[in-house]
């Protein structure tokens, strides 16, 4: 076979090749004619073209015109239409795994307060009377420890029904104001109903400082509600009374099924009173309190507020659970469901 | 405490236009809550929540008082009329003794007022009267008992009357009780006393009334009663409140008088009532009034800095404003320095009102919570490192939920039949000493009881496999310490095998940065884990956790038909053994050879994987992939830093290897 003839043959069967080609075959094609020890190469090797110049230039042009056509094919097959795959089968998952809603709720709280720059405590939730109550100005023989529904250990032990024990630690702690903290719990109270579980939990906010003020209270629960509910919500204080804080109050968030107007499609709203849904109890700290915790009342001042993470949960709209101790279900059933 | 009034009862004091419901919604917002109104007929009812130290406001004229400061402020017409301090009181010195009353000491009632009757006819009330008892919840009786109840109402003093011909020699002495005595009540209940409860006997020493909480029946009022003893007092109330609560009388009259009524109140409402018996019962006084009131309430003022108080609020409040609050309230204001104000506290907020922030409270409440703007406190807090429990806890239930596992809360408290099922030691659990029931018992020191609970509770709901797990505190008596400690725990349950869980745990391990964290066989028996199947979860020489099958008898207990595998781990501990942070290992640019290598051996895997890594530095993974009997395959990765890896040098190495 001449020289030509090869380097034709070559040329015919690249063509030949090239036809029949599919996307993941054109690499190999183009080590087959391009690659080190390719067919473009061999004819370099055993033809004369030491000798012939015109050889190599024969090569030349038909190593061009190889990669140029490869180059080509590769554009037209990756244009070219792939079958097409059911992609309504449903997909492989990996396992699922769930955080209990209470988890989620406390993590979502926690991330508000983060924002406005608390600090999160954890507090003993078994505690001694002066932590729970005698500290908080709340005597022994007082009525206020009607309302409390506690568990005793002994006299002076109490598993707390709130996480305000909390106070008077974190002004030990941290021995001098400023204190801004949030104090996440369990909690317990002798009590079980539809809306009340004898374990539950709360977030205590205690902000401690110079002129720390009424406005400020309202500051951080408006930025809470707005955070955690919704931007259209408003928060009011109502007067109350604790033992621990003086003025105390009680904070109303508007409600989002009226919107705050007490009254739906010419019909009182049923889910809450004239426009409002309380949300718990809160107060400036009661200068006795501050004194306990070592904190002197004619220089600092500060507020507190105790709230129940159960309640805020229950308070979204759209979580639509009839009973509080629902929650509390092992059935995974409803714990898978989130 | 929640008591029920009329818009009618209220407005007898109050005169205003605006409507129930208005008045509904503006006391809430600076006064007292009215949770519910509700018509009825032609009259309107509210719930109001009196709080515990205004007991002042659990009346009907309270409420106007209240209502009249609140509605002033927000400049709706209004005035406050029938006020009974204002009553003119006749004291009958014309008439003579006509009982004898002893008190045994003033601690026992610091006021005791009274007044006796004649010519009672008692006669069913007017329907207005009975009306108005039956909206309020109070069951009418006669027109004598419905004059005191309807008092107690309208002003907040409870009184009582006794048949006056009832009493023994007319003689009331009244004192202390003594252990084992016995009262007959009004309700006709028999009461054994405890000792130091306020009673009255007469001279045959029978008892004939348990101040403050219910008459005796001895000398109960009847519709042959021709005289009367009318009574207004105030009694100590510690003593009320002990004796109401352990004899479960919780009568309106007891939750009154534990909260220390206004003790100025007794005689304007001893005289108020005398007209009421003239007008309904055609009673006149027969005697002249008793008034028993050894120690006058000194007067009590306190400074009100008008700068701190905006400063506290956060708002400037006109000083027209705080004064026209404060004497709407009945506080007498008068200045003392240009920003300094005296204030005298009424009688009626005598014990309710001690230190300035309540007089605080007093303006800005009737000034407006409402009007206060939201401010954000700027606090600059000092610096601290951030709280790793609080932060592994969140990290370790996201991961875990990230690798299938469903996150259960259980309560703390358990009972004393699933700890002794779980083979723990009731002696190391905490007991509440009133526990609602026997289910919520005891402190819970493990999460296994109740992980168990939960895959029992879930076996025919749910398929197979279950991987469940709690991150929470379990509580854990310390010797010589008031407290227990409080250690955060993580426990996970599947119904799957070994394996699984024990992969489980490694992966966390490697997502939370832990050093290197061993599974050794468990050393001693146990009353938990079953020896042969189970480890103990170590960290240098330390056990931070267990993991493994239980012992049968628990799952025989607990009638468990699955045999699941649990782990328990001891947080701080696993915390512990986390590492501050990563650190880098830089990567080979020639390529690893990689080997699989089967050994021929009867040490365990663990011990043999470890044998490999340290025999040449070269060696960088190994992976172990199966066993048959005592034949053990390992995927071998030889990783060079310095060249390209050639044959004869892994040769040699995996020689050594084999040589094992």
């Amino acid at each position: 076979m001449g020289h030509t003839a090869q380097i034709d043959k070559t040329k015919k069967d690249f063509d030949q090749d090239l036809s029949s080609v599919v996307q993941d075959q054109l690499n190999a094609l183009k080590v087959k004619y391009l690659g080190r020890q390719g067919l473009i190469n061999t004819l370099f090797k055993t033809l004369p073209v030491k000798d012939t110049p015109e050889i190599g230039k024969q090569i030349n042009e038909l190593k061009s015109l190889i990669e140029t056509k490869i180059q080509e094919k590769e554009v037209e097959l990756l244009s070219a239409v792939s079958t097409p795959i059911d992609v309504t089968v449903p997909g492989h998952q990996p396992p699922l795994g769930n955080l209990h809603l209470i988890t989620q709720a406390i993590e979502e709280i926690e991330s508000i307060f983060t924002r406005l720059g608390f600090v999160r405590r954890r507090y003993p939730e078994v505690d001694t009377d002066w932590y729970y109550a005698e500290g908080l100005n709340i005597p022994k023989d007082h009525p206020a420890r009607d309302d409390q529904e506690t568990f005793y250990f002994s006299e002076n032990i109490v598993l707390t029904a709130h996480t305000s024990n909390g106070q008077l630690r974190e002004m030990e702690y941290v021995g001098q104001p400023p204190i801004k903290m949030i104090n996440i719990g369990k909690t317990y109270r002798r009590q079980s109903d539809a809306s009340h579980n004898p374990m539950f939990h709360q977030f205590e906010g205690l902000v401690v400082d110079k002129h720390i003020n009424i406005t400020h209270l309202l500051g951080v629960t408006d930025y809470f509600v707005k955070s955690y509910f919704d931007l259209n919500r408003s928060v009011r204080l109502r007067p109350h009374h604790f033992q621990f804080t003086e003025p105390s109050f009680e904070l109303d968030i508007s409600c989002d099924i009226c919107d705050g107007k007490g009254v739906l499609d010419g019909q009182k709203c049923k889910v809450c009173k004239q426009g409002w849904l309380e949300l718990g109890g809160a107060g400036m700290v009661h200068p006795t309190v501050l004194k306990n915790g070592g904190i002197d009342p004619l220089q600092y001042s500060g507020f507190a507020f105790g709230w129940g993470v159960e309640r805020v949960l229950m308070m979204k709209s759209d979580l639509k659970l009839p009973d509080l101790r629902y929650l509390y279900s092992d059935d995974l059933r409803y714990l898978k469901q989130f | 405490m929640d008591i029920k009034l009329t818009d009618s009862s209220i407005r007898r004091f109050l005169q205003t236009t605006i409507s129930p419901a208005q008045l509904a919604e503006k006391m809430s917002l600076c006064g007292p809550t009215f949770d519910r109104i509700h018509k009825e007929g032609e009259d309107v009812v509210y719930e109001i929540e009196a709080i515990t130290n205004r007991v002042d406001t659990a009346c009907a004229f309270g409420i106007a008082r209240e209502g009249n400061a609140v509605l002033n402020q927000m400049a709706i017409p209004c005035e406050l009329i029938g006020n009974p301090y204002e009553q003119k009181i006749d004291l009958y010195s014309h008439l003579p003794e006509n009982f004898r009353i002893t008190i045994e000491n003033q601690s026992l009632s610091p006021r005791f007022c009274a007044v006796s009757l004649k010519n009672v006819k008692i006669a069913p009330s007017e329907k207005a009267v009975s009306q108005f008892l039956n909206l309020c919840g109070e069951r009418p009786i006669n027109n004598a008992v419905d004059i005191t109840n309807e008092l107690t109402l309208l002003y907040g003093q409870p009184i009582h009357i006794f048949d006056l011909d009832k009493i023994e020699g007319k003689t009331l002495h009244l004192r202390e009780s003594r252990k084992g005595e016995i009262i007959t009540l009004l309700d006709n209940s028999k009461n054994k006393l405890v000792g130091g409860d306020v009673v009255i006997e007469d001279s045959r020493e029978c008892l004939i009334d348990l101040c403050g909480i219910m008459g005796g029946k001895p000398a109960q009022v009847d519709e042959n009663t021709k005289n009367i003893l009318l009574i207004t007092a105030t009694y100590n109330p510690q003593k009320v409140r002990r004796t109401s609560l352990y004899l479960q009388k919780r009568t309106l009259a007891a939750q009154i008088f534990e909260k220390r009524p206004d003790i100025e109140l007794c005689l304007p409402i001893l005289s108020i009532a005398t007209e009421l018996f003239s007008k309904r019962c055609m009673a006149s006084p027969s005697s002249r009034v008793f008034d028993f009131y050894p120690d006058k309430l000194p007067p009590k003022t306190i400074d009100l800095d008008l700068v701190w108080l905006d400063k506290l609020a956060g708002v400037q409040i006109e000083r027209e404003s705080v004064l026209d609050i404060l004497s709407d309230l009945g506080f007498n204001g008068a200045f003392n320095g240009e920003n300094i104000l005296s204030c005298t506290v009424p009688s009626w907020r005598y014990h309710d009102i001690t230190i300035r922030e309540d007089l605080v409270e007093e303006v800005v409440r009737i000034y407006g919570y409402y009007k206060l703007p939201p401010i954000l406190p700027c606090v600059n807090l000092k610096a601290e490192e951030s709280n790793k429990l609080l932060l592994t806890e969140l990290k370790t239930k996201r991961h875990l939920s990230g690798f299938g596992y469903t996150e259960v809360f259980n309560n703390s408290l358990v009972s004393g039949d699933l700890i002794e099922k779980t083979m723990l030691n009731i002696k190391d659990h905490l007991k509440l000493t009133n526990a609602l029931s026997q289910d919520f018992e005891y402190l819970r020191t493990s999460l296994l009881p109740s992980l168990l609970t939960n895959l029992k509770n879930n076996i025919g709901k749910t398929d197979l496999p279950i991987n469940i797990f709690e991150l929470s505190n379990v509580y854990i008596k310390q010797a010589g310490a008031v407290l227990p400690e409080e250690q955060s725990s993580l426990s996970l349950l599947t119904s799957y095998d070994f394996l699984y869980l024990k992969g489980t745990l490694e992966a966390l391990f490697t997502k939370l940065n832990t050093d290197l964290i061993a599974f050794m066989p468990l050393k001693a028996q146990s009353t938990l884990f079953l020896k042969e199947k189970s480890s103990q979860i170590m960290h240098q020489d330390k056990i931070i956790g267990f993991i493994g099958e239980l012992n049968k008898n628990i799952l025989h207990n607990l009638d468990l038909k699955v045999t699941p595998v649990v782990a328990v781990i001891n947080l701080p501990l696993l915390i512990s053994t986390i590492r501050p942070g990563y650190s880098y290992t830089p990567i080979s640019p020639y390529p690893p050879l990689i080997e699989e290598i089967t050994i021929e051996s009867e040490t365990q895997v663990g011990s043999l994987i470890q044998f490999i890594k340290e025999i040449d530095p070269l060696i960088t993974q190994v992976q172990y992939l199966n066993s048959f009997r005592n034949k053990h395959s390992f995927r071998v990765v030889f990783t060079s830093h310095s060249g390209n890896l050639d044959q004869k040098t892994v040769d040699k190495i995996k020689e050594k290897i084999l040589k094992v």
